[in-house]
């Protein structure tokens, strides 16, 4: 099926290519009216196999809307700040909650949930308001996914809490200053297997508000800028690993190296595995959200297979080109979005049946809105960067279209600059090192859409920014986005 | 507790604004004073001082203390070019964080620079010679059209009366600060719907509660009685009469708050988990779920591996609880255990009371109800 969905894509591509596209937006963004007195900040947002749209509110309601009449239901009420949704069936869907995973049944048949059963709550709540928890998502065993937000220092203990207590999980010494976890497993990634145990899988996050699973069962999860975390990062989540911020680390099996805030930090440094993706703070995103990977078949458009990411702080959805360098994921990230009427403090994103991508908005006191929208594909092909790959002395890009040889030949029109992020307990890190590479070689394709660029230097552990000019289509219409960052961890061997 | 901290923060900010205002009093005629101004940041993108006075040529000393959980900067602009400068800043884009998103143009006048969260910088400077109302604003990428407030300088002193001044974010020209929590606190306002749907009893929230742990279930009953059933012990804690919540702290900005009774409580529980199946004390607790029986909360534990549901209705005569218990596979004796200072009186459907226990055998335990009421009026 993908198969054929993918020769679609290649034949509509080459038809493209062949004739003059249609100008015009590839986009537009429609705003979903939402129910009176609802507070629509949405913390929750999937499809039911009928086609529903099913959004959890941060009040607690869960309601499902028919697209087609526009109709809203209420299908559950009363939860803890809902975060996430898994749909189950059309009357059942798990839901994450700030105290527990709750199964959502409808049993008796008259659309609304009557049980609200526990299927996890294997983990620790202080009740700081700041312990959120994601997920759940499902990968192809089965088994779920969820993450655990660590508890703010913006905010206190309760005096009773759910948990065994280890204050060696905050920073001592300066209060608690730094995001803490002195309850089990908050800052943790964790797996809940058909057996109903829930594992810790790793550790070091501060603020994952955004999880997902590819085809393959790699976990991504994205955190947020602060202390610990230089810029928001993607992470390739694997078992036993270290994404950075150090509460977390007192709830590792056997751990007994004290107050891991004490550590040194470069010993801390050396622990951790770095992000696949740096969203450059103030560049890029700020907070992003939910990342989901188009699965549409083209339906949305030409990036099948990449990853679409919320950002909170603007009117922006960021795109996300994944690849493998030495066996570990890395890659490039681009505004796929900006404006054309989408709101700030987008937080859920879905693909409804259609192909076109739902927009759940929050803000929940920080900077973002309300409310729901949808963004679809007109079918006007856009002109972006399809991808961006790293070649041994500079990078492949790779256009949607075929581009205009002159601009896209002209070194000019690729301003490299590149830089890192600090990892230190401050809150977020100034760029460091910020230095401009000159391109030394530029050349295109033979079907004028990929173009190969050779750098004075590529240096692991930096980011390059790369900026494009002018660079029309062969057509004439002109590029959607101009910016695109890649992370460089690994090095292509030759 | 905590929001008896939110309040008192909020009460020692209004005591910084009024106290910052007075100082400005003072300074008139003495131009080489030095007028401090304490800013903090409120939740919501917001300086918690939106305007205050100097006079012209006159020395002050503005902190930034950000006591928010982003970054800010603080920008004071040329009068009228507020929004012009936010678009500049805008517009860095990728040059903005190396230029601590401050534009180049002289419509800038002073500038406190990026100043992330539990940090302080602070900026002296010498006011404009020109009356004027000067802008501050904060340029960090999306917070520029919401957050921002007015320095006024006049020799007068003098400022519009708040609710019309339009120099301040519409949200701050009200008396409140950070309104919208959907509480029909005030009898003037019209009351902002809570949800899509008027909630009647029964229903529930769960809530970070005082005297619960942090997995609590609030019920509202009809005849206005409510209870807090506790998911983290799997038992209900306590109970009160006259009202359900008041969630608008929790529900308003980030929540760092909890839901407030509303009523009196007339019961809390000193005995702890009250089950006892057999001889032995439980060892195991486990909390399984609910489910709504005609609205009503049936909630579902197991004690040692046995299932226990437990329906609560409020009582029919009088203020109290109807606990229907069901342990359909009991087949040991059971012992519900209540003490005498729960502010409760207890009867049971079946079983014999010895000392505050109620004790059922195998076969009554399957099905038992258990009725509290209020002691006094």
């Amino acid at each position: 099926m993908e198969r054929f969905f993918l020769a679609v894509l290649l034949g509509l591509l080459t038809a493209a290519c062949s004739t003059r596209p249609e100008p015009g937006e590839a986009y537009i963004v429609e705003n979903i009216e939402m129910p009176e007195g609802l507070t629509s900040q949405v913390g929750a947002l999937e499809f039911l196999p009928n086609g529903k749209l099913i959004a959890g509110f941060t009040r607690g309601e869960v309601m499902t809307y028919d697209t087609t009449t526009k109709e809203w239901h209420l299908f559950a009420e009363g939860l803890h700040d809902p975060l996430g949704i898994h749909v189950v069936s059309n009357d059942e869907i798990l839901v994450m909650q700030l105290p527990e995973l709750t199964r959502l049944k409808d049993t008796d048949g008259d659309g609304t949930a009557d049980l609200y059963e526990k299927v996890t709550d294997a983990f620790g709540v202080t009740g700081n308001y700041h312990e959120f928890n994601y997920g759940p998502e499902i990968d192809s065993k089965g088994d779920f996914y969820i993450a655990l937000n660590s508890s703010s220092s913006g905010g206190t203990m309760r005096d009773e809490v759910r948990g065994t207590i280890n204050l060696e999980g905050r920073d001592g010494e300066t209060g608690n200053r730094q995001m803490f976890s002195t309850v089990p497993y908050r800052g943790w990634v964790m797996k809940l297997t058909k057996d109903g145990v829930l594992h810790p899988v790793a550790a070091g996050f501060r603020s994952p508000n955004g999880i997902v699973v590819d085809n393959e069962d790699n976990v991504f999860v994205t955190d947020n800028q602060g202390d610990w975390v230089g810029t928001s990062p993607l992470f390739h989540v694997e078992p036993g690993k270290f994404y950075g911020h150090p509460g977390s680390l007192v709830w590792t099996k056997g751990w007994n190296r004290g107050n891991p805030f004490r550590l040194p930090l470069d010993t801390l440094d050396s622990m951790r595995t770095r992000p696949a993706i740096c969203f450059p703070h103030g560049i890029l995103a700020n907070s992003p959200s939910q990342p989901v990977f188009d699965r549409t078949g083209g339906k949305f458009g030409p990036f099948e297979g990449q990853l679409f990411i919320g950002e909170m702080n603007r009117e922006r959805i960021v795109r996300v080109m994944l690849e493998k360098v030495n066996g570990k994921f890395q890659g490039a990230c681009i505004p796929f979005l900006d404006s054309l009427g989408l709101r700030k403090g987008n937080n859920r994103l879905v693909f409804a049946p259609d192909g076109s991508l739902w927009v759940g908005q929050n803000a929940h006191g920080w900077l973002g809105d309300v409310g729901i929208q949808r963004i679809v594909f007109t079918g006007k092909q856009p002109v972006d960067v399809y991808t961006m790959k790293l070649t041994t002395d500079g990078f492949q890009l790779t256009f949607t279209q075929p581009m205009q040889d002159t601009a896209a030949l002209n070194p000019e029109n690729y301003l490299f600059s590149r830089y890192y992020y600090l990892y230190h307990h401050n809150y977020g890190s100034p760029q460091q090192d910020l230095e401009k590479i000159p391109v030394t070689a530029v050349k295109l394709s033979d079907d004028k859409k990929t173009v190969t660029l050779q750098l004075a230097s590529l240096t692991p552990g930096y980011v390059y920014e790369l900026n494009l000019g002018n660079i029309p289509s062969k057509w004439g219409q002109p590029l959607r986005n101009s910016l695109v960052c890649y992370t460089l961890n690994e090095l292509l061997n030759n | 507790m905590i929001r008896y901290i939110f309040l008192l923060l909020q009460k020692r900010l209004w005591i910084t604004l009024l106290f910052t205002v007075s100082i400005s009093a003072l300074a008139l005629g003495q131009t080489d004073r030095l007028t401090t101004v304490e800013m903090e940041v409120l939740p919501g993108l917001q300086f918690s001082v939106v305007r205050f006075t100097v006079k012209p040529g006159e020395r002050v000393k503005l902190v930034l203390n950000n006591t928010d959980d982003m970054s800010h900067n603080l920008i004071i602009t040329l009068p009228g070019t507020r929004e012009k400068v936010v678009e500049m800043a805008n517009k860095l884009g990728e040059s903005g964080p190396a230029a601590g998103y401050v534009p180049k143009t002289s419509d800038v006048l002073w500038t406190i620079p990026v100043t992330a969260p539990e940090k302080a910088n602070e900026l002296v400077f010498k006011a404009p010679e020109k009356e004027g109302v000067y802008p501050y604003v904060c340029t960090y990428p999306g917070h520029g059209t919401i957050m921002f407030g007015a320095m006024y300088v006049s020799k007068s002193g003098k400022m519009p009366e708040l609710t019309k001044d339009l120099n301040i974010p519409e949200s701050r020209r009200g008396d409140k600060v950070d309104g919208d929590a959907g509480h029909p606190g005030h009898a003037h306002e019209k009351p902002a719907p809570l949800h899509p749907y008027t909630p009647v009893p029964p229903y529930h929230y769960r809530v970070f509660i005082d005297g619960a742990s942090p997995a609590a279930i609030a019920v509202a009953l009809p005849n206005e009685v409510s209870y807090c059933w506790d998911a983290g012990t799997s038992y209900l804690r306590f109970a009160w009469a006259g009202g359900f919540l008041d969630n608008s702290d929790l529900w308003k900005g980030k929540g760092n708050a909890a839901a407030n009774v509303v009523g009196s409580v007339f019961f809390r529980s000193k005995t702890g988990f009250p089950i006892r199946i057999g001889e032995e004390k439980p060892s195991e607790i486990v909390y399984k779920g609910y489910r709504l029986k005609k609205r009503y909360l049936e909630f579902h534990y197991q004690v040692d591996g046995t299932d226990v549901y437990e329906l609560i209705h409020e009582a029919t005569d009088g203020t109290g609880l109807e606990r229907i218990f069901r342990i359909p596979e009991v087949t040991d004796p059971v012992t519900f255990y209540t003490a005498s200072d729960e502010g409760v009186t207890y009867a049971a459907s079946a079983g014999v009371w010895k000392g505050g226990a109620l004790q059922l055998t195998a076969d009554q335990a399957r099905s038992f109800t258990i009725t509290m009421k209020k002691i006094g009026k």
